[in-house]
């Protein structure tokens, strides 16, 4: 071999994990490529960066891939905006620079907290999760599908392959504290900023690191019983945690793509300007219908079954262990709550405020429906989410054997929620009810004007009504902003993180290159004195240690 | 095998019928019995049920500026409501659906309950539909979180987390009265007041716009779709009496398979049903509602009972009480 290490070459293996995680990769793929993407050499350099990483056997090849990956990726975000640009790939080289001692460093507990900050900060785990929100939405929507919904899972393989399996054998139990811990804050922050960020991509990529947060709390808690010996609550974690990538995998990379037809469609994806699109997309709707129903975890959507398994595996690990590791998987479960909620009212939000109501703008009521190619890269999404949402059972059986690979004495219990005799009982109901509806009941339905509360009819130069009376995205995420965004975020409803964390960094760089440039700025006598004290203090600390 | 099938089977018809047939009467006991309190004398208690009728003869109409999806909002609310009142056991244990009644399905299906109100309240986009919505996101936030602490407190002590083996394990286990239950019931109770719409976080009766919840979100809706989700309201509130009591008053619960001790249970069902209808609406008068935000800090302290029963077992199971 003429590339990779000399002696050594590049090595690629497929295994249970690495065909799992492509399996993920492939429907996002096709769809982005559908959705556009399909003459960018870039876009496919970053595919292959990723399928690379994905099959790599030796860490090498997993380090090329990964930074072809974050490369392509780079140019893709600069195609799109320049700001955040150079934001991301400030974050890349940070991860790089962790991930690259990381998998040449002997196994133990430097070697792993190394990969999570170095693959935890591409995945957008708090609090290293600042540049996605601004990062995944810049590039085109097809890019953006694929860096929400593929890239974080690579990055998320990488913690996988080492946690569980290249370090498993030195893991620790707080290995998997410090995962849930940063996941946790994930939820938080990504479901709470989901409910309040205004601008559609920014929102989803928001919603991105709430998932995120969330696989990492299933991956933690397995870690942790794992390294404990409890092998039902292992089992639920990675259950939870890998059928979730698959289901964010899914309808994360179709609320994209839609995002990009709304876009297209409309000029813009701000939420305040948007409202009534069901009407002028239908299509385009139900299946961002279909993406908020699995976004929000609702039952007998993608996402309910992770979420229980998710639920009952915190609720096992509470069962377990010291008595500050249960109330803390105590105050977990109620976070996890409130993220659950959250999410549900994000997508709510999404969904109520861009696709029903009244249109805001002009440019949002001549809305036209979207695109072919990208609408059929959307309907691929959606019919893989069916039998995700319908038949988990089947889906964690194709699991078994990764999850045999990843924790070997783990158990594996059926699944507890059953979506079709749910469904059925559903049906059952309604031809009941569409029995005496039809039967004893008034049929059809009359058009009118909305009653709109004994408010007249719209004037005819409005014909949508004054788009202020409407609700707002702003004005729904008021009521949370008020009550939990006031403690959780920074002041002016800043990401804690950026404000906290970035801030304060961005203003020692400041000083730093403020002291830089005096240095660069001396005169030659400034330089010669200096360098004269400099021998001084040399050769007298020489003479007092030789003296001494 | 088969004779204990058929018998699950008929319990289970029995209870779905129950439940479809007196969640009206229960609504309609409760505002009988707030109203005499309040020392009106209050429509009768099968009022609930002409109303339906009367809507069901109305005819329904749908605004101009409402999507295609108006009408799918109020039966995906209705469906949900209904499943998961399928899946609480009512006057016995043991019902064909017991395998699905995890305490985490039936949070889901009412969460999709919640969401496809809001939906309908979205969707004409006019204001009191949206900041009704708006709110119910609020209230739902909390009422999730709180309730899944709590569900954690039952897990510990059922050592299973579905309602029906909650319900069997705190009727035949000697777990006796301990502060965790009542701090959970507490919390519970909550969640319960929140989710149903009563006071004190939102008023049933109530038709000032500026402070309505539930109702704000139902403005637009009439005839089959308003019909279906205050058919859907009526069955909340059964369901949640259903909940509260198969969990904390399990006592005298019959077995499905042991048709002999059903009339005992159905008797026992509907006296339990009728002292929480007689409570709910002596408690309701006697409070007043909250500010919309004080019901945060409501099922705030809601959440935080529910975190301290799980710690008081904990600390419990640590001595060995």
């Amino acid at each position: 071999m003429f590339v990779g290490l000399p002696g050594q070459g590049m090595h690629v293996h497929l295994d249970a994990l690495s065909l799992l995680f492509l399996g993920i990769l492939l429907p996002q793929v096709v769809a982005g490529a559908l959705a556009g993407m399909r003459n960018s050499p870039t876009f496919w350099v970053f595919v292959l960066g990723m399928g690379l990483a994905l099959a790599a056997a030796d860490a090498f090849t997993l380090i090329l891939g990964f930074e072809l990956m974050s490369a392509a990726s780079w140019l893709l975000v600069l195609r799109g905006d320049q700001k955040p640009a150079t934001l991301y790939v400030g974050m890349a080289i940070f991860s790089a620079a962790c991930l690259v001692p990381a998998v040449f460093l002997p196994a133990g507990s430097i070697a792993f907290l190394l990969i999570v900050l170095g693959a935890g900060a591409k995945a957008g785990l708090a609090p290293l999760h600042f540049w996605l929100p601004r990062a995944h939405p810049a590039p085109p929507a097809g890019v953006s599908a694929l860096m929400s919904g593929g890239m974080v899972k690579v990055a998320l393989y990488v913690i996988i392959r080492y946690g569980f399996v290249v370090l498993g054998p030195e893991a620790q139990p707080w290995w998997g504290g410090v995962l849930v811990a940063a996941g946790a804050a994930s939820v938080l922050v990504g479901a709470l900023r989901a409910m309040l960020e205004t601008e559609l991509k920014t929102m989803l990529a928001c919603s991105t690191v709430e998932h995120v947060g969330l696989i990492a709390v299933g991956l933690g808690i397995a870690l942790r019983a794992k390294a404990m010996g409890d092998a039902t609550t292992a089992g639920l974690g990675l259950q939870a945690a890998l059928l979730c990538a698959v289901a964010h995998g899914l309808y994360k990379p179709l609320l994209f793509i839609g995002a990009g037809e709304v876009k297209h469609s409309v000029g813009t994806t701000s939420l305040n300007w948007l409202g009534g699109l069901a009407r002028a997309m239908p299509r385009l709707g139900l299946l961002m219908l279909a993406g908020a129903a699995g976004m929000a975890a609702l039952p007998l959507g993608p996402g309910f079954a992770p979420e229980f398994l998710l639920w009952h595996a915190a609720i096992g690990a509470a069962g377990t262990g010291g008595i500050v590791a249960r109330i803390g998987f105590t105050a977990l479960l109620a976070l996890l709550g409130l993220g659950a909620a959250l999410a549900i009212g994000a997508a709510v939000r999404m969904f109520g405020v861009a696709f029903l109501g009244r249109p805001r703008t002009l440019q949002a009521a001549a809305a036209e429906e979207g695109e072919r190619g990208p609408l059929i890269g959307m309907a691929l999404l959606a019919a893989l989410c069916v039998p995700v949402a319908l038949l988990p059972n089947l889906l964690l059986d194709a699991l078994s054997p990764v999850i045999r690979l990843l924790a070997p004495q783990a158990a594996q219990p059926p699944l507890a929620y059953a979506p079709l005799p749910l469904a059925g009982l559903a049906g059952l109901v309604a031809v009941g009810a569409a029995f005496i509806l039809y039967r004893h009941g008034v049929r059809g339905s009359r058009e009118v004007p909305a009653w709109n509360g004994g408010f007249g009819k719209p004037p005819p130069w409005l014909p949508f009504g004054d788009p202020a009376t409407q609700p707002s995205a702003t004005g729904f995420g008021e009521p949370i902003a008020r009550a939990i965004g006031r403690g959780l975020l920074a002041p002016g409803g800043a990401d804690p993180s950026e404000a906290f964390l970035l801030a304060p960094l961005a203003r020692l760089h400041l000083r730093g290159v403020r002291v830089a440039e005096r240095i660069r700025r001396a005169t030659i006598r400034q330089r010669l004195a200096f360098i004269f004290t400099a021998l001084v203090a040399f050769l007298l600390a020489l003479g007092l240690g030789e003296g001494g | 095998m088969l004779l204990n099938f058929l018998l699950r089977l008929i319990a289970t018809m029995l209870h779905v019928g129950l439940t479809f047939a007196l969640a009206p009467l229960v609504m309609g006991v409760v505002t009988t019995l707030r109203a005499w309190v309040l020392g009106r004398r209050g429509p009768p208690v099968v009022q609930p049920y002409r109303d339906l009728y009367k809507l069901l003869r109305k005819s329904t109409l749908v605004p101009e500026t409402a999507s295609q999806l108006f009408s799918a909002w109020p039966l995906a609310c209705a469906l949900s409501i209904a499943v998961a009142a399928m899946l609480v056991p009512g006057f016995c244990t043991g019902l064909l659906t017991a395998p699905l009644s995890d305490f985490v399905t039936i949070m889901g299906l009412l969460a999709l309950a919640r969401a496809a109100t809001m939906l309908g309240g979205l969707e004409t986009g006019f204001g009191f539909g949206g900041a009704g919505a708006a709110r119910e996101a609020l209230y739902g936030v909390f009422a999730e979180g709180a309730l899944l602490v709590v569900l954690l407190g039952f897990g510990l002590l059922a050592h299973g987390v579905t309602v029906d083996g909650i319900a069997v394990a705190f009727d035949t286990q000697h777990i006796g009265i301990s502060v965790s239950l009542g701090f959970a019931l507490a919390a519970m109770l909550a969640v319960a007041l929140t989710e149903t719409g009563r006071i004190p976080t939102d008023n049933p009766a109530g038709h000032l716009e500026l402070a309505m919840v539930h109702e704000a979100m139902l403005l637009e809706y009439s005839g089959r779709n308003l019909l279906l989700l205050n058919y859907a309201a009526m069955l909340r509130l059964l369901l949640w009496m259903s909940l509260i009591g198969s969990i904390f008053l399990p006592f005298g619960m019959a077995r499905a398979t042991d048709i002999l001790s059903w009339p005992g249970g159905l008797v026992l069902w509907l006296v339990k049903l009728a002292a929480m209808s007689a409570v709910l609406p002596v408690f309701e008068v006697s409070s007043a509602k909250m500010r919309v935000f004080r019901v945060p800090e409501f099922l705030g302290v809601a959440m935080l009972l529910g975190m301290l029963a799980a710690i008081f077992l904990f600390v419990a199971a640590r001595i060995g009480a």
